[in-house]
């Protein structure tokens, strides 16, 4: 039984394939904009309350259930006004590998995200928002920054929105092209022009943020999926996905597939289905699947076997020991070299480690080479133990979460394909 | 990147984050509850040992109280919490990785393992991965034997490595005269960086480039501006940053360490004076919270050359090279000639209590003069001490400056005025030439009229801290400019030197109806003085002395323009090579030790003087240092041995307002030092000083054109409607 495909009206993102106008009259015309007033006069707290409900979790990466980060922002009590602005950031910088779907909100239905501004900030108290976006999306920021301008013509940004009295600023910033600066905290650095490296936690952005002020950091698609929870009712969301993983999530899927799609899906869709119903399929057939990694180059990966059973959301890709990450999902058959994958992957995490920690600055580079090196076969198997343990040395030593990402795909690798690397080794030897 | 899976980035606990320690204890800590701590502290385990400590403290601190000592790299008391050296990493109970114990705050209940098989692990594993780009040059390294990265490798890491891999070099960078750099060493510990940015304000080195590729430098090659560029050397915990004069000159274990103190500002910084073979081979600070914190001025710390150049070894009558005995003789004959009237002593400003009492001592008993002075030309009679200590700048409400710069008059006040200013918003408003301080100010003119222009600024204040550079009380409207300061705040004299405030205090000044220096100095131009004595340099300069016709006596370090122009020359100790009590521009008296002999024929300044009045058949009633003492105690309580350390409000010379019929004037105020790197002739002995001046632009020190900093305002409008500045 395959669950049905998503109708137009049951989308976050209709526009998604890029087929209609982008701009804002094909927004307007697919529904956008439209009961935002209504949005504007209920009480923030009731929208707060409603995503908790809707159990929506954070679309980025580590899944933390949005409702819960919104209600730890401060809102003003009659006897407590505020002393301090708030800010909601949206993180736009988009680099774990094979992840590409906010590229897609951005250049084909960027208004999702210009109203899930509005309502984002509104909810949070915050007069400004920042769109930070990652400097090789020079072509989509621009798309966006045409999209805020169209918005602004409209009436839905600036003072005083549709006479609701609210009023909500939105900028865009270019990052510089450095992956880190995706984990929030770096990113909010950068946003103050600073080096973009991971702040010490605590204190946390919901107290201390984006210049010392309470922040909200939140990734494109889930800012942009807020109005349609919140304009809908609950029910909407909620009939799609298990308890707890509710609602729709765009997939990325990649590789050794037919057909490389990004495509909103129902929540807890079994993996094996998205890839045939939606990708076309792998390359010379599922029998031919070797491995896949299921959300982003960080998440370790699934071999055939876990692939065929397991489900595409959070909770039972942790069960799996992996995670749903991005949702981007990179499909390898049995004809990829997937020890120069990964080599290529530890590449990416040397090339992009910010520096600051010990471990990850000057560990991930020897990860790399060691990958390198064992992988053409030269090396002693007894330093695939070493190797692990050399990871065991990385993982959760640092301040953020990279070292730990960096380190899953090679502990994946060694778990699941270390009889490969073995055979290589002898061979490097026999030669 | 869109997050990576990131257990720890929200502030709620998940079974298997590392978020805060949940308060309530895990079924299997069940035990009964702990008695509450005390009001404001906390109950924690150290390896088992029930504590209590501070709310608000870190788990390190926790550790440091229990006496468990964590290694670490990049943390440091005085600077801002970085985390980055992971070397910290201690295992919490109940907590599924180590965390960075140097920020982690300590919670009710931690029980924190610094002896746990995972800490040990989490150490070895951070010291290899240091290790792996580390050059492991000790052998010639000039931080060897005295290097953190080194002691804790010993304590904490493996005896071997397992990276196979060839390592990373580093270019090493040209930064000037002060610091020699050897890059690839570096730690990535970012002391220097937050040293520079926090507390130097001079945002001159960072990081660029990211991960292994990541360096610390000047951005742009450059020799550092700061003039407090050396503490980064100390900070350094390993031999990346180290001492350029320094270099390759001594290895630690071979330096004799003696407590001295750096007269070369009004701080009057404890240091440490390192000596091999009774050479000085360089200037360390010492921590004291009151006075210097832990850092040290460039000028002192790389001015030592200064005691091994240009030095005079030997008494010189007329510039020839005579004996001790030649010497008194031809000082003997010129007494004859004079009489207490035409006789008279200007002390310099690098002298202790012991040379100003035994020189105080010498003219008025010896010589019966009361012509004698130790204060530059034209000094108002006024003491010039702060009234405020030091530490107390750090919770001044406002502070003025007239005339003052304090970051090149005194550079580790201004450290305090800048944390005031930034912290605290603290108000801080000048009069005088422009200057960039590091930090905000108001300028509020050039000229003294400010003062009366600006009353009602200065009066919304209640406690406001007027700082007075010395050189101001030269002007001829300083009795006004004192009366108007006087009006609206407390008045603080800050003093070029040291030596300067402490010969004040024994009372080396005019007695009685006597001259002071510019009366000594005119008089012997029109060559009415038969003898001056000098003692010491900055206070007449040997164009003050060119047209005397009398016999000019110079008692001295270094054969400076001044001894050059003396009849006869007597050869004293400088700071190092002589025991001596000072009390600094706060009125704290300081003690230094004597760390090395005076150069070949070079006596301590008391001794000559001693010799000179027996000569004179008058001796003076000392014969050693200790006598000497007593005496400077019994004439001045503050000196006496038990207030070493501590500020003697009472004795201190009192702040007197003189009377004010004058008006204050027009004219500007002028810069209080030139150059800062040379501003005395002490410092103009120094090669060092020289080299270092002249990398020096005036980029962040001295004077700078343009406006000030202006104070922080809230931000403009954002103008374009939501257009981006992409
Ligand atoms: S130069 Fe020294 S102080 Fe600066 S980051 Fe490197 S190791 Fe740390
Ligand atoms: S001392 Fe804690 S991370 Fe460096």
């Amino acid at each position: 039984m395959s669950l049905p495909r998503l109708q137009p009206q049951d989308m976050c993102f209709p526009n998604l394939a890029g087929a209609g106008d982008w701009g804002i009259k094909g927004y307007q015309k697919r529904g956008g904009y439209e009961g935002l007033k209504a949005l504007l006069q209920t009480a923030p707290k009731d929208h707060i309350e409603k995503l908790k409900q809707s159990s929506l979790r954070g679309r980025g990466g580590a899944g933390f259930p949005t409702g819960m980060k919104w209600s730890f922002m401060p809102q003003p009590a009659p006897d407590k006004p505020l002393t301090k602005p708030s800010y909601l950031v949206c993180n736009a910088d988009e680099g774990e590998p094979g992840t590409c779907k906010d590229r897609d909100i951005l250049r084909f239905d960027p208004h999702t995200l210009v109203e899930g501004m509005i309502v984002g900030c509104y909810c949070l108290n915050a007069k400004v928002g920042y769109i930070y976006v990652r400097g090789e999306y020079y072509d989509e920021s621009s798309r966006l920054n045409q999209a805020i301008q169209e918005a602004y013509k409209a009436g839905f940004l600036g003072k005083n929105i549709l006479g609701t009295g609210v009023d909500v600023d939105v900028h865009v910033h270019l990052g510089a092209g450095a992956y880190i600066c995706g984990e929030e905290t770096a990113l909010l650095e950068s946003l103050e022009g600073k080096k973009g490296q991971p702040r010490l936690k605590p204190p946390f952005p919901a107290g201390f943020g984006l210049y010392g002020c309470p922040t909200t950091i939140n990734n494109v698609e889930t800012i942009a999926q807020v109005p349609p929870i919140l304009k809908n009712p609950l029910e909407w969301f909620t009939r799609w996905g298990r308890p707890g993983n509710s609602g729709t999530k765009i997939f990325s899927i990649s590789g050794s597939v037919k057909n490389p799609i990004n495509v909103e899906a129902p929540m807890s869709i079994p993996l094996r289905e998205l890839i045939e119903e939606y990708a076309g399929g792998v390359t010379g057939g599922w029998s031919n699947l070797q491995a896949i990694i299921p959300g982003g180059s960080s998440t370790p990966m699934l071999n055939a076997e876990q692939s065929a059973r397991v489900l595409m959301d959070f909770d039972a890709l942790k069960a799996e020991g992996t995670g749903l990450g991005t949702a981007a999902i990179v499909v390898m058959n049995k004809q990829i070299d997937l020890l120069r994958v990964m080599t290529r992957i530890s590449h990416f995490y040397h090339h992009e480690s910010c520096g600051q920690c010990t471990p990850c600055r000057e560990g991930v580079g020897w990860v790399h080479r060691l990958m390198e090196r064992l992988s053409a076969g030269e090396g002693t198997p007894a330093e695939l133990d070493q190797l692990y343990a050399l990871t065991k040395k990385i993982e959760g030593r640092t301040i953020c979460a990279f070292a730990d990402g960096a380190m899953w795909p090679v502990q994946g690798t060694l778990k699941h394909f270390r009889n490969l690397l073995e055979s290589r080794l002898n061979k490097g030897e026999a030669a | 990147m869109s997050n990576p899976t990131n257990p720890t980035q929200q502030p709620a606990a998940k079974a298997n984050t590392a978020a805060p320690a949940p308060a309530s204890p895990t079924p299997a800590q069940a035990q009964p509850p702990l008695p509450p701590a005390p009001e404001g502290m906390l109950n924690v385990f150290v390896d088992g040992i029930l504590l209590h400590v501070k709310k608000g403290s870190t788990v390190m601190q926790a550790c440091t109280l229990a006496a468990k000592e964590i290694p670490h790299f990049c943390y440091h008391d005085r600077l801002s919490i970085a985390g980055n050296c992971r070397m910290c990493l201690v295992e919490i109970e109940g907590m599924p990785k180590p965390i960075a114990s140097c920020h982690w705050p300590a919670a009710e209940g931690m029980k924190i393992r610094t002896d746990s098989k995972l800490t040990a692990e989490a150490r070895k594993g951070t010291m290899e991965l240091l290790l792996i780009n580390h050059p492991l040059d000790c052998p010639i390294c000039d931080q060897g034997g005295e290097c953190a990265l080194q002691d804790q490798a010993v304590a904490y890491g493996s005896d071997r490595s397992h990276f196979h891999e060839f390592k990373r070099a580093v270019d090493d960078k040209d930064i000037g005269h002060k610091i020699k750099t050897v890059m690839t060493r570096c730690i990535h510990c970012t002391r220097c960086v937050r040293f520079a940015t926090e507390l130097a304000g001079v945002e001159e080195f960072g990081a660029t480039g990211r991960g292994e590729n990541m360096q610390i430098g000047t951005y742009v090659e450059q020799a550092l501006q700061s003039e407090l560029a050396g503490n980064m050397i100390d900070l350094c915990p390993v031999g990346a940053l180290t001492s350029a004069p320094y270099a390759f000159t001594a290895r630690p274990w071979e330096l004799k360490r003696t407590s001295s103190v750096d007269l070369l500002d009004a701080v009057g910084t404890p240091v440490t004076v390192d000596t091999r073979a009774g050479q000085v081979m360089r200037v360390l600070p010492e921590e004291c919270d009151e006075i210097n914190e832990e850092w040290l001025t460039d000028a002192a710390r790389f001015s030592y050359d200064a005691l091994s150049t240009n030095r005079l070894t030997t008494p010189l009558i007329g510039g020839k090279p005579a004996t001790w005995p030649q010497a008194f003789e031809a000082i003997k004959k010129a007494l004859k000639s004079s009489t207490p009237a035409t006789t008279a002593g200007l002390m310099g400003n690098l002298q202790s209590a012991e040379d100003a009492y035994a020189f105080k001592a010498f003219l008025t008993q010896t010589l019966g003069t009361q012509n004698l002075d130790s204060r530059p030309a034209g000094t108002l009679p006024n003491s010039a001490f702060l009234t405020t200590p030091l530490k107390s700048f750090d919770t001044a409400e406002a502070v003025l400056l007239i005339g003052c710069n304090p970051r090149l008059e005194a550079p580790l006040l201004n450290i305090r005025l800048r944390r005031a200013a930034l912290k605290r918003r603290m108000p801080v408003y000048a009069i005088g030439t422009q200057m960039n301080l590091a930090y905000p100010h108001t300028h509020l003119g050039e000229t003294p009229e400010a003062l009366t222009q600006h009353a009602t600024t200065f009066k919304a204040h209640a406690a406001l801290q007027i700082l007075i550079s010395q050189s101001v009380l030269q002007r001829p409207d300083a009795s006004a400019i004192l009366a108007a300061a006087a009006k609206l705040g407390t008045v603080n004299i800050l003093a070029d030197t040291t030596g300067r405030t402490t010969t004040h205090s024994i009372g080396a000044l005019p007695q009685g109806k006597g001259n002071g220096t510019s009366g000594i100095l005119a008089a012997w131009q029109k060559g009415q003085l038969k003898t001056l004595f000098i003692h010491g340099e900055d206070t007449a300069s040997a164009m003050d002395v060119k047209s005397g016709k009398g016999t000019l006596i110079y008692l001295g370090t270094h054969n400076t323009p001044l001894a050059k122009a003396a009849d006869v020359v007597l050869p004293t100790a400088a700071w190092a090579e002589k025991s001596g009590l000072y009390m600094n521009g706060e009125g704290r008296l300081l003690g230094a030790d004597q760390a090395t002999l005076p150069p070949l024929n070079a006596k301590e300044d008391w001794k000559i003087y001693r010799a000179l009045s027996a000569e004179l058949g008058n001796p003076l009633p000392f014969n050693t240092l200790s006598q000497l003492r007593t005496l400077i105690a019994q004439a001045n309580p503050a000196f006496a041995p038990a207030n070493l350390g501590q500020i003697t409000a009472a004795q201190r010379p009192e702040f007197r307002i003189p009377n004010s019929e004058f008006r204050l004037s027009t004219k500007p105020f002028t810069a209080p030092v030139e150059k800062y790197y040379l501003r005395n002739e002490y410092l103009k002995q120094s090669q060092t000083m020289h080299a270092i001046q002249a990398e020096s632009g005036s980029a962040n020190l001295g004077p700078q054109p343009g406006a000030p900093m202006p104070l922080p305002t809230k931000p403009a409008k954002p103008k374009g409607r939501g257009a981006a500045h992409a």
